[in-house]
């Protein structure tokens, strides 16, 4: 069995995760994809971790239950407010120039090669659009808090 | 006969999935050969439907297996972003091959069906085979870009298939004086189909269903999620309006070209 302390360390790693993921995030002008769902996927961990743990911290330790707010904190303070808000602006404003230059490119004969180069553009469009809906399901969630 | 040109089919898609190296982003191929046996000037009319439509940029001889077919290689994005930037469509244009349309039309005709109603039509390709089959078709399309597209493909290859703009599910369907009509939805049950089927099918009256049929596009991909009644994503809507299932048919569609499951038509009645 997982002891209080296995527990906690476990808690200590995984947040430390997050805020690497913090830190990364705002050193970067634009995160590719998989940053940004490997940041979202990180703090849904972490959320689940803390209401998982609460309960535990809460009859057993002080120093866990400390540990617990302080990463509450972060996320509310440095993710929710901050870093969440800018990446949903950054994928909004990035499928508006997308969607722009593919509409004015869509007149005229093209050659086989600039037809497949588009399409590399629309497969880029598509996965920025489905990027934004994850990301607007935290916002869902973050809405129903 | 009809089952066995699917099977036929199914295999020479697998063939040529093996030899594809292109970068397309839809392709497609129709045999040239006569040892795919359908009516020569059928299959004249199916390449003419090919090299008449702009959605295919490029095409060349390949010979797959034992049989000389045409790789037909498209590009549908641009409907795509104007079917999302109007929010008109229920589910985004991805066509059938346009001889799985053929043979599924073929087997409305064997059905003794008279007309063919093509519900989500695209461009057209289901209205347009079931019309060279010596059947009444009709097209009903939502978006207009697509529609043009349909008119063009018509003038240009001189078969009147009978586009439509319209919703599907607000069209009234007793100007069309249908004796007996089969009416195929397009989209899967999971991208859009089931609600679109369900508001034709709420529409028609008692005396309509005696005489209707109904196909419907299903997949059997994990990808898309089961529905607990089966028959590929359809169960629940065939139990609810009390269809029953008069048989099925399995063909390739664009979006199957990467699937080991191809497409399953439906052909349903009340």
């Amino acid at each position: 069995m997982t002891s209080a302390e296995d527990v906690s360390q476990m808690f200590n790693s995984e947040s430390q995760k997050l805020e690497s993921l913090f830190d990364a995030a705002d050193s970067k002008i634009d995160m590719n994809i998989h940053e940004i769902v490997e940041t979202y996927y990180q703090v849904m961990n972490i959320s689940s971790m803390v209401t998982m743990l609460k309960q535990q911290a809460e009859s057993e330790s002080n120093e866990l239950m400390e540990k617990i707010q302080e990463t509450k904190k972060l996320i509310s303070q440095r993710f929710d407010t901050v870093i969440h808000p800018r990446i949903l602006e950054k994928l909004s404003s990035s499928i508006q120039k997308l969607t722009k230059n593919l509409q004015s490119e869509n007149s005229g004969e093209k050659s086989k090669e600039q037809i497949e180069l588009d399409a590399k553009l629309f497969d880029e469009l598509r996965q920025t659009m489905s990027t934004k809906e994850f990301v607007e399901q935290y916002e869902n969630g973050l809405s129903h808090d | 006969m009809i089952e066995e040109l699917g099977k036929n089919l199914v295999e020479l898609k697998k063939e040529f999935v093996k030899i594809y190296d292109g970068k397309s982003q839809i392709q497609e191929i129709i045999p040239k050969s006569k040892l795919f046996p359908i009516e020569e000037s059928h299959l004249e009319l199916l390449h003419q439907f090919a090299t008449k439509n702009p959605i295919y940029y490029n095409s060349f001889k390949k010979q797959i297996g034992s049989v000389d077919c045409v790789v037909y290689e498209g590009d549908i994005n641009k409907y795509w972003l104007n079917s999302i930037q109007h929010g008109a469509s229920r589910a985004p244009f991805s066509p059938t091959w346009i001889l799985s349309a053929y043979l599924s039309s073929l087997f409305a005709k064997s059905l003794g069906y008279k007309q063919v109603i093509d519900i989500g039509s695209g461009d057209g390709r289901i209205a347009y085979c079931a019309k060279i089959l010596g059947l009444e078709s009709y097209s009903i399309e939502i978006d207009e870009m697509l529609v043009n597209l349909q008119n063009s493909i018509s003038e240009s290859v001189d078969v009147n298939f009978n586009p439509y703009c319209s919703d599907a599910i607000t069209f009234d369907y007793s100007t069309l004086d249908l004796t007996h009509p089969v009416f195929f939805i397009g989209g899967l049950a999971q991208m859009g189909g089931v609600s679109l089927a369900t508001g034709i099918l709420e529409n028609f009256s008692s005396a309509q269903k005696q005489t209707t049929g109904m196909v419907f596009a299903g997949t059997v991909s994990q990808k898309y999620t089961p529905d607990p009644i089966g028959v590929s994503g359809w169960g629940t809507l065939i139990e609810k309006f009390s269809l029953q299932v008069i048989d099925t048919i399995i063909l390739p569609t664009v979006w199957t070209f990467k699937e080991s499951d191809d497409t399953h038509y439906i052909f349903t009645k009340f």
